[in-house]
């Protein structure tokens, strides 16, 4: 039996290293969720991005002379069926890279599989600090850091005239839970007083706890929910009398989808929305012909910011493999480490590596292998039915491009 | 002749399934396996909810928060028990036959073994630290869900039909809830990891697998399958299976004929949540977390689904019925483009899944598989009267 | 909560009692050889409230158990539970706060009758053809997307009634059609265990339904327009009773009612009256409440069990649907959708008691004043809404296994 196991294996071995040579096409693994309980919509939205991430490569002449195939894999949004698709893009479709990924509790389930197996993973869209906070050596980020966003919240919170109680409303994921700790603490330390309300996610009425907020008198409400969650959320808070025209209120990025956001928010005007990824002002030719290929090919009004991730973490793996002349996955991680690579989120580099470990450059543990600096940035609506990329941004000070419009609550 | 060919198709089978792991040897090796071993985790869940419903006739929606209370019972004795050759003295803890047993207190999405770390800090080479032992793990959430089923049973006495499926809807859905919400013991949404089957890898005939390899694994689930198949056919030919089958037709005149119905409507119920709970906790080790999104109300149905697509009536055609629906659900994911409309299989696979399970519910009553099944055994028995009725003319 | 030991030794002092008097009262009114129908729901409510203090001459006593001793001991229960909660949890916003109670109570009563209303399409398919339908919250989602695309993408110029008019040929179209093609097998007897087929069938149904419609339209939100928009406006200016905004109104300063629950709520009730009117009035409804009460005889009397079975099947899922349709400007509507609120459909009709109209509807009002209380008065702001899909499945296994007939049902 050992023996005929070594020999299937010698000659998988054999045959993989024959594939290494000219295994046309190159196929990079991406998970999403594309099927309920998982975020469909933001899933989708992905798998849209990463398509037109396979058509740019593969217009620009390929990799390695190979034609690129994206294979999008459906994560369900659920742990365990993460690491079943992990290992189905590894060992039946011989991916040799992954990107994507949406669901923090998805990613942390499934990269060990492919840290094991040695194929490298950007992960597009899981903010989750342990993602990268583990050190695993084929574990890459591009998403910010939970505890990065939820500093912006906390600074941003300060910032706004007269906030002495703010509200955190949370959902019960491992996005929502670390996050609303992190932003609380945060908050603390502003000396602003905080409660957390958490609500289970596929919640559709929000009536009962947005009236008991309300009878918290908070001076700013701050979201941690996504996709229709927070789009439900915002507009019935609207019809409740406290919604962003009466105090401050952030959204879920969901809402940069602005098509979307005012069909099921008509009144969420002056919303303040954490963005991921560069200003307006600040869009490279890489980002405006992204949207323009994203817009025309989903009828969408503006890419979300997962989008420009995911298309990036793709991008980015196709990149590195150029540098590195092979698909092996070793080869691909030291490619990435010294990357220097012009993407629709900007400038982007992972500097806390093998060569200068997080310990030793003096940062948290959870900046292996992450971009340190995507841009995190808060813009706000300001009159209804505006385009995401119309509105301006307000924090932090290095992107202000506008004034806040403060609502009823501050103005008084 | 007839008669033992489903035997023998069985046999062959089994050893088929036994031999298989040692054989395949293609470059989606490991995929393959995990695909066989989630295939024998469904056929565990089908074959033992066709007991319950096919046989018993209850109609119970709670199969998987049975699965849900074993996996969260070994998680929970995984998580936060250990054993530990020297006491800590922070943690709670107490010694027994030399050995200690740590409690961790629960923290959530927060570190719990805080104490424990300090202590081995401070502890000499060679003190070691080791899970609580993994049978004890399953038998523990084994003893949960057949508690849990024992008072469900018990509980669901006086309802029927629509009232059962009601009752046992709701259940689900309190425990979905409670798993959720209670994050300080079970972290919610972001699932309870498990350690793996054999953390320290595991040697058989002298080959060594690591702790990710998916052979062993794939050896425990087939064990539990035919353990599962077996004690469930055994239980349902023996008189049990009658005094069940009673149950389902007519329970007051099964009452009145004297068959105790309380009692083995009780029996029945524990028995299928044990099996499910046993093959959750397995499973939650296998794939190393378990998330209350387990048990919603869209997988239970797949598991119901599975039963009916093979046959409820007959344990073997649940089971097969399970395994060729998970293998069918994984390969028909493939897209595909047909008169320039590109069709999105990951959705519409579920599309026909919906149509499949009407239309075998509307003209195959007894299953597909059960129905053919059927249909070859008749086939035989056909040929095998005309043979006799020939043999009898020519002797003439 | 301040004294949440005294609040647990409360409640499990109810628990305790109440286990003791259905067991104890139904052992004497069996051994007095007494009607026992009632016998042990109403030991538990008499022990629960008043400890042995009631219990004891209830023993001794055995009275004849009328309505009234049906009902007392349950409005003693929740009296009792209330106070026990009010010690525990004084400064809880539930007893301080008059605003806040009266907006939970009238955001309850409204969402109530929108679910009541859903709810009875059930309990009028159980009435006729015997058989709990599981496909009931695809009708609502479907409800809500054919007034969505009606009013949005093809046909906006007609109108919202035109929609809700459409939504509802549409959903009896499919529930009519669906009962013709699978249900006919059960009124011929060719099933063995009509009640499990059913269950089963239209599990496929809701299958099938959610995902054709996920294939058709995709995975983003959607939502349409609010039917009416009010302008902003105050009477009498000044101190105004009466405070418009365009989706929100402001009674005497303090309750505040959202303007499409409003309509959607306004809505409902014009068509549950005309479906009264349709019962009473018309050979065609009578003919149905025949059917309910008596088959045999309603066929004798010369009404086709088939036509009634097709059209009771269609008019409840036709219920369901006006439900989505009126809703669907309230909430951001997904394929999936229709989960949470078939399972609310189960616990009103189980609480109404299974097949009884007005206990239907009176079942509605009440789970939305639970859902109300319990989102509103939990006093642990990170439980109280993650427990909301909890709250009315408790009511369910509660009500199951004290009074399987519900509140008005007939005994099962």
């Amino acid at each position: 039996m050992k023996k005929l196991l070594l020999t299937a294996g010698a000659l998988a071995l054999a045959a993989g290293a024959a594939n290494a040579q000219v295994a046309c096409p190159i196929k990079i693994g991406a998970t999403a969720p594309l099927s309920a309980p998982g975020a469909v919509t933001g899933g989708e939205a992905m798998r849209d991005a990463m398509a037109i991430a396979e058509a740019d490569i593969n217009a620009a002449g390929g990799v390695l002379g190979c034609d690129v195939q994206v294979v999008v894999a459906d994560d369900e949004g659920l742990p365990e069926r993460g690491r079943a698709v992990m290992e189905r893009l590894i060992t039946q479709d011989g991916v040799v890279a992954v990107g994507g990924g949406y669901h923090s509790s998805v990613g942390l389930a499934n990269m060990e599989v492919a840290d094991a197996a040695g194929i490298p993973v950007v992960y597009a869209e899981t903010w989750n600090d342990d993602i990268t906070g583990k050190g695993l050596k084929h574990i890459f980020r591009i998403a910010p850091l939970s505890s990065e966003v939820a500093r912006i919240f906390a600074d941003f919170a300060a910032t706004v005239p007269g906030v002495k109680k703010v509200v955190l409303v949370a959902e019960n994921t491992d996005y929502g839970l670390p996050a609303s700790e992190q932003t609380k603490a945060g908050l603390d330390a502003a000396g602003i007083s905080s409660s957390v309300f958490t609500v289970d996610i596929g919640t559709q009425d929000f009536s009962g706890i947005i009236e008991r907020i309300k009878a918290e008198d908070p001076d700013m409400i701050i979201q941690l929910l996504t996709g229709e969650a927070s789009y439900n959320f915002t507009q019935q808070s609207a019809e409740a009398g406290i919604g962003p025209q009466d105090i401050p209120t952030t959204c879920d990025q969901a809402a940069l989808e602005s098509g979307a956001f005012w069909q099921n928010v008509p009144d969420g005007n002056l919303c303040f929305v954490n963005a991921v990824g560069l200003p307006r002002a600040l869009y490279n030719d890489k980002t405006n012909a992204f949207v323009a290929a994203y817009t025309a090919k989903t009828g969408k009004s503006a890419a979300e910011s997962y989008a420009m991730e995911a298309y990036d973490s793709i991008m980015i793996l196709a990149e590195a493999m150029k540098i590195a002349g092979s698909t092996d996955g070793d080869a691909i991680v030291t490619a990435l480490e010294n990357i220097t690579y012009q993407g629709t989120l900007g400038e982007i580099s992972f500097p806390y590596n093998s060569a200068n470990p997080p310990a030793a450059a003096g940062v948290a543990p959870y900046f292996w292998h992450q971009f340190p600096n995507p841009a995190v940035t808060m813009v706000q609506y300001q009159e209804p039915g505006q385009l995401a990329a119309d509105a301006p941004n307000l924090f932090p000070p290095q992107y202000k491009t506008g004034e806040p419009i403060w609502p009823a609550s501050v103005q008084q | 002749m007839i008669s033992h060919a489903p035997k023998i198709a069985g046999s062959v089978a089994a050893a088929l399934l036994v031999l298989f792991p040692l054989v395949y040897s293609a470059g989606n090796y490991d995929f393959v396996m995990h695909l066989w071993i989630t295939a024998f985790y469904y056929a565990i869940l089908a074959s033992s909810w066709a007991l319950l419903a096919g046989y018993g006739g209850q109609f119970s929606f709670a199969h998987l928060a049975f699965m849900a209370l074993g996996a969260y019972g070994a998680g929970i004795l995984d998580n936060y028990v250990f054993l530990t050759s020297l006491p800590t003295g922070t943690c709670t803890e107490f010694g027994l036959l030399g050995t200690n047993i740590v409690f961790l207190p629960p923290a959530g999405t927060g570190d719990a073994g805080a104490c424990l770390t300090a202590a081995r800090a401070t502890w000499p080479e060679g003190a070691t630290v080791s899970r609580f032992p993994l049978l004890l793990q399953i038998a523990f959430g084994a003893i949960v869900g057949g508690g849990a089923g024992w008072l469900i049973g018990t509980l669901v006495l006086r309802l029927r039909a629509a009232y059962l499926a009601l009752f046992t809807v709701g259940l689900s859905e309190i425990l979905r809830a409670v798993l959720s919400a209670e994050i300080w013991l079970t972290r919610g949404q972001a699932g309870m990891p498990m350690s793996p089957l054999f953390p320290e890898g595991i040697t058989i005939l002298g080959t060594t697998y690591g702790p990710a390899a998916k052979l062993p694994a794939y050896y425990v689930m087939l064990a539990l399958f035919f353990a599962t198949l077996s004690l469930l056919l055994w239980v349902a030919r023996s008189r049990i299976g009658l005094f069940l089958r009673s149950l389902r037709e007519d329970e007051d005149a099964a009452e009145a004929l004297g068959v105790d119905t309380v009692k083995w409507k009780r029996a029945v119920f524990v028995l299928t949540a044990a099996i499910a709970a046993t093959a959750g906790a397995v499973q939650g080790h296998y794939v190393g977390l378990i998330t209350p999104n387990t048990l919603v109300l869209l997988q239970m149905s797949l598991v119901i689904a599975m039963a009916v697509i093979g046959g409820l009536e007959n344990l073997v055609a649940a089971a097969i019925g399970a395994i060729l629906i998970s293998f069918a659900l994984e390969f028909l994911r493939t897209d595909f483009t047909i008169l320039g409309l590109e069709v999105d299989m990951t959705t519409w696979r579920l599309v026909f899944f919906g149509l499949l399970l009407m239309l075998t519910l509307r003209f195959l009553r007894n299953g597909v598989i059960q129905g053919a099944l059927m249909w070859i055994e008749r086939r035989g028995v056909g040929a095998e009267t005309v043979a006799k009725r020939r043999a009898a003319e020519e002797a003439k | 909560m301040d004294h949440p030991g005294f609040f647990s030794l409360a409640i499990l002092w109810m628990v305790l009692w109440g286990a003791i008097g259905g067991a104890v009262i139904h052992r004497a009114y069996l051994a007095r050889d007494l009607d026992v129908t009632a016998a042990r729901t109403v030991g538990v409510a008499v022990g629960a409230a008043t400890g042995p203090f009631g219990l004891v001459p209830l023993y001794l006593r055995t009275p004849t158990l009328t309505r009234a001793w049906q009902a007392l001991p349950w409005i003693g229960v929740v009296t009792v539970f209330l106070f026990a909660f009010r010690a525990s949890d004084p400064d809880n916003v539930c007893f301080t706060s008059g605003t806040f109670v009266t907006s939970q109570l009238v955001n309850g009563l409204i969402m109530g009758t929108i679910y009541g209303l859903m709810a009875l399409g059930l309990a009028l398919i159980f009435s006729i053809i015997g058989i709990v339908s599981f496909s009931h919250g695809e009708f609502y989602m479907i409800g809500g997307m054919v007034v969505y695309y009606m009013t949005e993408v093809w046909a906006p110029g007609l109108g919202p009634i035109a929609a809700v008019i459409a939504a509802c040929a549409v959903t009896f179209g499919i529930g009519a059609a669906f009962e013709r093609a699978f249900f006919t097998p059960i009124y011929a007897g060719k099933v063995e265990r009509p009640n499990e087929y059913a269950i089963l069938v239209t599990f496929g149904l809701a299958f099938f339904l959610q995902y054709l419609v996920q294939g058709l339209s995709g995975a983003n939100p959607v939502k349409a327009s609010p039917f009416f928009e009010l302008p902003r406006s105050e009477w009498p200016a000044g101190a105004p009773i009466i405070e418009t905004t365009r989706s929100n109104i402001k009674l005497f300063d303090m309750i505040s009612i959202s303007t499409p629950r409003l309509t959607a709520a306004i809505l409902s009730v014009v068509m549950l009256l005309a479906l009264i009117w349709f019962l009473y009035n018309t050979w065609t409804g009578r003919a149905l409440r025949a059917t309910a009460q008596d088959r045999q005889a309603a066929a004798v009397a010369g009404i086709n069990p088939g036509r009634m079975n097709m059209l009771a099947f269609g008019l409840g899922c036709m219920l369901a649907g006006l439900a989505g349709a009126v809703l669907v400007q309230a909430f951001s509507w997904l394929p999936q959708t229709g989960a949470i609120p078939a399972l609310r459909a189960f616990v009103i009709i189980v609480l109404g008691g299974l097949g009884s109209l007005p206990g239907a509807f009176i079942g509605g009002l009440i789970l939305g004043l639970v859902e109300a209380a319990g989102a509103g008065c939990v006093p642990d702001p990170t439980r109280a809404a993650a427990y909301l899909p909890a709250y009315g499945m408790i009511i369910l296994t509660l009500v199951l296994l004290l009074r399987p007939q519900g509140l008005f049902g007939r005994k099962v």
